[in-house]
């Protein structure tokens, strides 16, 4: 297991308020790893930051075996060089059908003339008949993704993650909202996603994350506060005293 | 059902409104031809001809209005400065090549033959001396060349917006502020072409332009169809080409960005260059279309691309319904011929006893009702008509319409694993 991506002593800070302090953790291929803590405690900054979406005061984010910075290149860029990342909100384009939804993210050349000039071969039609039937939507393809249930929804984002076919996916409380026959679905995708690649799941539902079976880091205040397995993470003193025991 | 087969089908079989619309525009430019003065029956006057055909151009710039607000999202208010520099383009060459005519008259006759410089000396006064001047500008270096200015029709559009849209785009400005930026651009150009010193003729603008160089025998009857074909031809490539554009890839991507610019940018879309390109492509049709427009026109002036002229435009889609190519087209042919219909003075007035209601000052108010009522009450526009025509004709065969298929109806089992 090499490291995938090395998050290496980060600071960032809002106004004052520093939402990332001195964050550092290595992340493997393939793994899934949950990360889990309070309100406030920079979960979704730290996303930003691996996306390129916020930039950091400093510190820097490796990426790959040669460890080249991923602070320098766009939000774009870095997608295309294996980062995928869910929302908490499930976003799909719900004027397009299920089919171009997923067609949008199956991997092709980015550039305006690559999509202008785009023409579908029968291996990407088979691709996402396959991704279809492995989200559970194959016989919805042709409907609008607006049309979709908040569930299927939420399968369909995942759907297009792995039509992106990342190294990295970074997915942002993918059970909330489910009903218990829809976590199941969703964490089976998850641990399938997960022997491939990385798979980072950030999620507040203990349960979940037990039913994960991973290995999970808790974050307070802008820093890695524990991390080991979830029976080590939930014996632990201080994460009992800011985050469980409340 | 009425769900998407699968895999691709044929262009045509999936843009069935590029064959109608086609069909339509063709049956429309046969029906002027053969009522007009010049080549028919002669019902048809030619300056009515000559509205015609601009409403043609105008459907065209609001084909490029749809594509840039209606399917990416960028509410561009300042696409009629591109729509102007096109007409300018080639009415320098229009302008210069018909004062050479002249010059070269006026000049035949004299007992020693004039110089070049001399002929060239001659048209500059022609031109300029209306502005105090008869030094051509360097603005002016290409205007007796035909094929150069008709590049500039596509390349000065072009590179404006190429510029502007790499500079805006580039600092992430988006929705009201991009619109406000765009307005800046148009109002600057305006005052800049207001200028005498700008080389263009300041407030006079480009004049006569409906005369064709060398064609002083042909009669304007004969000549407004003429430029009816082309405008015709114009739009029906334009329509063809824009349905080209978003039915494929790249129209998926540039609607996707109009829904959720950040969510497209994570798929790994450089969104800054899908927006730039369709902004740029835009601008050059809309300079085609000025080219087209101007010659029927006669004459361009700065007033033109006023900021105003760009919000019309705006509210020519937003009536006709974006998102649609129909939309935009049918949202510019009735709106622009209704504002002439009303503003020409041959609308009836209305008394009220008290008061007079007259079209020429009141059609603006009723424009302005107009538009609030079809963005609160119908906000597909005239093209959602349409839309509600075919879905009515999809049901009548005993089968329930596209409206029937609902959410939630095919939850799939959870799969056991």
């Amino acid at each position: 297991m090499g490291a995938l991506l090395q998050v290496d002593d980060v600071f960032v800070s809002f106004d004052g308020f520093k939402a990332i302090n001195g964050l550092s953790f290595v992340i493997g291929t393939p793994e899934l790893r949950a990360i889990i803590g309070p309100n406030g405690a920079g979960k979704t900054t730290m996303m930003d930051i691996i996306t390129g979406k916020t930039r950091p005061d400093s510190g820097d984010v490796l990426w790959g075996e040669g460890g080249a910075s991923l602070l320098k290149l766009s939000e774009s860029r870095i997608a295309q060089i294996g980062v995928g990342r869910k929302f908490q909100r499930p976003t799909v384009f719900g004027a397009q059908t299920v089919r171009d939804n997923l067609l949008l993210s199956l991997k092709s050349d980015r550039s305006p003339l690559g999509a202008l000039l785009f023409a579908e071969t029968a291996e990407d039609a088979d691709r996402i008949e396959a991704l279809a039937e492995e989200i559970g939507l194959k016989d919805a393809l042709g409907r609008p993704a607006g049309a979709l249930s908040h569930g299927q929804k939420q399968w369909l984002e995942i759907g297009m993650l792995l039509a992106q076919d990342p190294k990295l996916l970074l997915v942002d409380e993918p059970a909330a909202g489910m009903t218990p026959q829809e976590r199941e679905h969703t964490t089976e995708l998850l641990k399938q996603a997960a022997t491939t690649r990385a798979v980072v799941v950030v999620e507040h539902d203990m349960e979940f994350i037990r039913r994960l079976g991973c290995r999970v880091t808790v974050l307070h205040e802008g820093s890695v506060l524990a991390e080991g397995s979830i029976d080590h993470v939930t014996q632990n003193q201080q994460v009992i005293d800011v985050y469980l025991g409340r | 059902m009425s769900a998407r087969p699968a895999s691709r089908r044929p262009f045509f079989a999936d843009n069935p409104s590029v064959l109608i619309f086609i069909a339509a525009l063709g049956v429309f430019t046969a029906l002027a031809t053969i009522l007009s003065e010049g080549f028919g029956l002669g019902l048809l006057s030619t300056s009515l001809v000559k509205t015609l055909g601009k409403t043609l151009c105008l459907c065209m710039i609001a084909i490029a209005m749809d594509l840039v607000w209606g399917y990416c999202g960028i509410l561009s208010l300042g696409h009629f400065a591109f729509f102007g520099l096109g007409g300018y383009m080639i009415g320098m060459w229009l302008m210069y090549a018909r004062t050479e005519d002249i010059v070269a008259e006026s000049l035949a006759n004299a007992p020693i033959p004039p110089t070049e410089q001399e002929v060239v000396d001659a048209i500059g006064v022609q031109i300029f001396g209306v502005v105090g001047s008869s030094e051509f500008p360097w603005i002016w270096t290409f205007a007796d060349s035909l094929a150069l200015q008709l590049a500039l029709v596509v390349l000065v559009p072009g590179l404006l917006a190429l510029a502007f849209g790499w500079l805006a785009f580039r600092s992430r400005v988006t929705g009201v502020y991009l619109s406000i930026l765009t307005q800046a651009m148009t109002l600057a150009l305006s005052l800049y072409l207001f200028q005498n010193d700008t080389g263009l003729r300041g407030n006079n603008g480009l004049s006569g332009l409906q005369n064709l160089p060398g064609l002083d025998d042909t009669p304007q009857s004969v000549v407004s169809i003429w430029f009816l074909w082309a405008s015709a031809l114009a739009l029906g490539l334009t329509y063809l080409f824009a349905a080209w554009l978003v039915s494929g890839k790249f129209g998926s991507v540039v609607q996707a960005i109009r829904d959720d610019e950040a969510r497209v940018r994570f798929l790994g879309y450089p969104v800054e260059h899908f927006k730039l390109a369709v902004f740029t492509l835009t601008a050059v049709i809309a300079g085609i279309a000025g080219a087209l427009y101007y010659p029927q026109a006669g004459i361009i002036n700065p007033a033109e691309i006023a900021p105003i002229a760009s919000i019309y435009l705006a509210v020519w889609v937003a009536i006709g319904g974006r998102g649609r190519l129909y939309g935009a087209v049918i949202g510019a042919a009735v709106v622009s011929l209704l504002s002439t219909w009303f503003t020409g003075g041959r609308a009836p007035d209305i008394p009220l006893g008290f008061y007079t209601i007259q079209w020429v000052d009141w059609w603006q108010v009723l424009l302005g009702v107009g538009f609030v009522c079809v963005t609160l009450y119908a906000p597909k526009g005239l093209g959602g008509l349409v839309d509600l025509l075919v879905n009515r004709e999809i049901a009548l065969p005993g089968r329930p319409a596209k409206r029937s298929e609902t959410v939630g109806d095919a939850r799939p089992e959870p799969s056991e694993t």
